[in-house]
């Protein structure tokens, strides 16, 4: 994005608020204290992207990723990288998949309805309103009646149906599951993007985990940092931060980082934290704050994302348009079930590296039988759900004792999936193998897989039950905030970004009173 | 579409034309499509603005791209058309030029990206041939005897004069005053590429012993030939050793990597496909160094990854990948892919420790390799392992993981899957992406394999892949809308 023109702050004055990180979390909450008058600097540890610099090619796309090394452990080893890791300014929503799912009532109170997992000390209804102000200023594309909230309103159409969006409507209609165009932060429809310019409407293209150059979806770089950088925030790309200062009362007063090889320190009022549910946390353990309660890297949440592929008579080449155009909500509490909460069901289309990787990691193939699964990747269709994931244990993020290129200790996340993921697991297996089965599948092959990075330093209205509150304020430090993924208290069946986009803006409301 | 192996676009020599690819191309026979290229102020070429390499390598860029098939081609070329070939090569590698398929280079005694080494008193004698228009007869004979080991046959030596004396005096001067001193090293760069250098031992300036070092870090895949008793007009001297060693040369080494079909090929080589992504196709499409040396693994450890890969991700006897001497290079570049399991060391030192453990214990024959690979997935301990048996199997996920990913990254095998979507990053694509979603349809620049076109399908669009389901209305509308799309 364009920052030759923004205002710059010296490093000796004291601005009013740090944020450390510019993507769902960071971003909206920048640009909201900026518009408020704030003096507000943005540290961001990847480069500024020029968009014709993303590339679409599977190698050469994690230029977007987070591919300092993170480690990797338990049951269910989380795959960092291109998966589910940010790089730049616009964070993860330079690779996010769009996906924008409002989350559901019930998910907002899981300890209440089911008596595990935990409650959000959020309130739906204003995280709602912030929700409809995040989709229209970012450009959100739906159908005009949504069959499980049908007071919803989307300002943009559908995107266009892919062959794999057709398969899945198909079988679900034959099963009885409702299914519609799913909501998505990808313009149907040309859109002028106040500070930034000129966004076309989508031209299919099924590249958006690589990053995407026309401006079609939605990123915080083309849409909240512009507005921010308008209104007077300064963005420091290439900027790392390894240290926190505070003052004798123990309140925040800079934060110390690497830029062009050069330490820096950027004096501060209020420092807000949003790089995510890996970076924040190791940041916290690495400077031992905000952590009284014990609960920092704990909790560490993935969602279900297993898929099931079916192959069909046709090609169906799911690499073409918008790789999750349908949706059904009608598994976020299956009857006749033991689990907790429940699942989002998504069409799927598939890059061929990350199908492949799938085969591989997921289901296991090797050799010939790994040759002919890719032959027939084509005539592939696939499903998956975004599930639910309750906090456990010996789900955690920890520091290792290996350091990393800026001298701080490398993240080791353990996760293990629990039982109530396991059910939630099956029961979303046997639905989607049962959804192709219906749309004409000669076969189906399941594809184990977890995403997301969420809860490690989750809010809680008890202190010591959470490192934030709800408004996203440290426990322990009045002039500590956090905004981003690691503070949901549970994973939600909803995918992640489109709630941090709300909650960040929450956050800077509340940061303001 | 095609009946030849290869395309050959010959860049010929100082003063020579497409012409004098003549008697090589007869020896060469049926097997090779062979283009000359008349350079600028060569043959019946008219002289362009400048005697830049650049202006004559985008010259010969013009023809190359108007006359590709799509198919796997080599650059042949003699002399000054060697400097040319150098930044033709590197622009090709780049990605910036419409075409795919390059395949390696066989260079007649070359011209070197870096100044062309010759006498002053010699080039002041052949500027001044050109002095008055073009050559004249006898200079035209001075020039090609001095450039030949013995004397021609009759024919051929009245053919090379006939085209010197064809020639522009502008483009002769260009080259002596200009092109031949121009130094084009850093625009070349290193150019990794299978290349065989020939050259004569009778060579006054650009002979066998010179071209190792002249061309030695540009090429260095380059395999030096030295041709005795032979000068500097190789096309005309040794027509059919030229002949002889591209075919030795396409069949045993730039034909190695498993091919393109020209279809493919012209998708990757069309505007519809970005500079950077065609540049990452073009280099991975161009076969793997039979003599690579390890520089992460040890010789051994690259050995035992090749024979895993054999059985990992399996592939034909001919037309092959080096997966295992790529995944070193990867390794060697620090490319990772952003995690690895708590339990293992980093990427490099878990190959080498990985490799070794199995190399204890691997046996001959396919069936007891299967067995193996079965017990390290199945998480079983292996004998001699570093790791236990469940660490040892995510080491080896991630290997499997590797190998899968270098293979499919290969053009062959994107085509082979049926992958287009490297062909939405052009610039002159409206739009960039696909206008036809459904199954078994395709849009019109897509592959013909792909599916059919919308239009050939427009009375079956309403009832394909089960749309007339009752219960399934946006799926048949969506069939509509592709319809007027």
């Amino acid at each position: 994005m364009n920052l030759t023109d923004m205002r710059t702050y010296a490093q000796e004055d004291v601005v009013d608020v740090v944020v450390v990180g510019t993507g769902a979390g960071g971003a909206p909450l920048l640009a909201r204290l900026a518009e408020r008058g704030l003096r507000v600097v943005a540290l961001e540890a990847g480069p500024n992207f020029d968009p014709d610099s993303f590339s679409n090619d599977e190698v050469e796309a994690p230029r977007i990723n987070w591919m300092s090394e993170r480690l990797s452990g338990g049951g269910a080893p989380t795959a960092f990288g291109p998966n589910n890791s940010g790089w730049g300014v616009g964070g993860g929503t330079l690779h996010w998949g769009a996906f924008t799912p409002r989350p559901d009532i019930r998910d907002l109170h899981l300890f209440t309805e089911f008596g595990v997992g935990a409650d959000w000390p959020v309130d739906h209804a204003e995280l709602t309103r912030y929700i409809v102000d995040v989709e229209r200023t970012i450009g959100v594309s739906g159908p005009t009646s949504y069959p499980w909230d049908p007071e919803r309103e989307y300002l943009e159409p559908p995107v266009d149906r892919n062959a794999a969006a057709d398969i899945m409507a198909i079988g679900c209609a034959r099963l009885g599951i409702q299914t519609t165009d799913a909501p998505a932060a990808i313009l149907s429809r040309d859109r002028d993007q106040p500070h930034h310019g000129r966004r076309r409407a989508s031209q299919n293209l099924g590249t958006v985990h690589q990053g995407e150059r026309y401006g079609t979806k939605a990123t915080t770089a083309i849409t909240y940092l512009p507005s921010a950088v308008a209104a007077g925030a300064e963005i420091r790309p290439e900027s790392m931060v390894h240290g926190i200062e505070r003052d004798v009362l123990g309140r925040i007063s800079a934060v110390v980082y690497r830029q062009n090889g050069q330490e820096r320190r950027q004096r501060c009022a209020t420092l807000v934290l949003a790089g995510g549910g890996i970076e924040t946390p190791r940041l916290l353990l690495n400077t031992g704050l905000a952590n009284s309660s014990g609960l920092v890297g704990r909790n560490f949440l993935a969602h279900g994302a297993v898929q099931v592929w079916g192959r069909f008579d046709e090609q169906i080449r799911g690499y073409r348009g918008y790789p999750s155009a349908l949706i059904s909500e009608d598994l976020v509490r299956p009857d006749g079930v033991d689990f907790a909460g429940g699942y989002l069901l998504q069409s799927l289309g598939a890059m061929p590296l990350a199908y492949a990787t799938s085969l591989v990691r997921g289901a296991g193939l090797w050799g010939t039988e790994l040759i002919d699964a890719l032959d027939a990747w084509r005539y592939g269709a696939g499903i998956g759900i975004n599930g639910e994931c309750l906090p456990a244990e010996n789900n955690k993020l920890v520091l290792a004792d290996e350091v990393d290129e800026w001298g701080i200790p490398r993240a080791v996340v353990t996760f293990t999936p629990g039982p109530n993921e396991q059910a939630i697991d099956e029961h979303a297996t046997a639905t989607m193998a049962r959804i192709l089965t219906a749309a004409g599948a000669l076969e189906t092959r399941i594809i184990s897989r977890t995403a997301h990075t969420l809860g490690t330093c989750r809010m809680s209205a008890d202190p010591g039950d959470g490192v934030v509150d709800g408004d996203g304020r440290s426990h322990d430090i009045p002039n500590l905030w956090i905004s981003d993924n690691s503070t949901f208290p549970s994973a939600l069946s909803a995918n992640p970004c489109l709630t941090q986009m709300a909650l960040s803006l929450r956050t800077a409301d509340r940061m303001m009173r | 579409m095609t009946n030849h192996d290869c395309t050959i676009f010959f860049l010929p020599g100082l003063g020579f034309g497409a012409a004098s690819a003549t008697p090589f191309a007869a020896a060469l026979g049926d097997r090779f499509r062979v283009i000359g290229i008349d350079l600028p102020g060569h043959g019946s070429a008219p002289d362009v603005v400048n005697g830049s390499v650049n202006a004559l390598a985008s010259a010969a860029l013009t023809t190359i791209a108007a006359e590709a098939d799509g198919g796997p081609w080599l650059l042949a070329a003699h002399s000054m058309g060697g400097k040319i070939a150098a930044l033709v090569s590197a622009r090709v590698l780049g990605g910036h030029e419409a075409v795919f398929g390059l395949a390696g280079a066989v260079l007649l005694a070359p011209s070197p990206p870096s100044p062309e080494p010759m006498e002053d008193d010699k080039r002041d004698l052949m500027l001044s041939w050109a002095d008055n228009g073009p050559l004249s007869e006898v200079d035209a004979c001075e020039f090609v005897a001095q450039n030949v080991a013995a004397s021609l046959v009759t024919t051929a030596e009245q053919d090379a004069i006939t085209q010197v004396r064809q020639m522009s005096p502008l483009a002769w001067r260009r080259w002596l005053n200009e092109g031949s001193r121009e130094d084009i090293s850093a625009a070349v760069g290193v150019i990794d590429l299978p290349v065989v250098v020939m050259a004569g031992e009778e060579d006054d300036n650009l002979g066998a012993s010179v071209q190792p070092q002249l061309l030695g870090t540009v090429y260095p895949r380059a395999r030096f030939v030295s041709l005795a008793a032979t000068g500097h007009l190789l096309p005309y001297e040794r027509p059919h050793e030229v002949a002889a060693e591209i075919t030795t040369f396409w069949d045993e080494t730039a034909s190695a990597s498993p091919q393109v079909s020209p279809e493919w090929g012209r998708v990757i080589a069309s505007h519809r496909t970005g500079v950077e992504a065609r540049a990452l196709l073009v280099r991975r499409g161009i076969a793997d160094d039979a003599n690579y040396m390890p520089r992460a693994l040890s010789p051994e450890q690259l050995a035992t990854l090749r024979a895993l890969a054999d059985r990992l991700m399996p592939q034909p006897e001919t037309h092959r990948i080096d997966l295992a001497a790529r995944i070193d290079a990867d390794l060697a570049s620090g490319r990772g892919d952003g995690w690895r399991p708590s339990e293992l060391p980093d990427d490099t030192s878990a190959y080498r420790l990985g490799l070794d453990a199995i190399v204890s214990v691997w046996t001959d024959g396919a069936a007891l390799q299967d067995a193996l690979i079965r017990r390290i997935i199945a998480g079983e301990f292996v004998t001699g392992a570093p790791w236990s048996g469940d660490v040892f199997r995510r080491w080896f996920e991630d290997v499997r993981n590797d190998l899968t990913r270098t293979w499919l990254a290969h053009p062959a095998s994107l085509a082979r899957i049926g992958y287009d979507g490297f062909a939405t990053s052009g610039v002159g694509a409206e739009p960039a992406g696909y206008v036809s979603l459904g199954a078994g349809v395709r849009d019109p620049w897509e592959p013909t394999d792909l599916g059919a076109l919308l239009s050939d399908t427009a009375n079956r669009t309403g009832e394909n892949h089960g749309g007339d389901d009752p219960g399934t209305p946006t799926a048949t509308g969506q069939a509509g809308k592709e319809t007027t799309a």
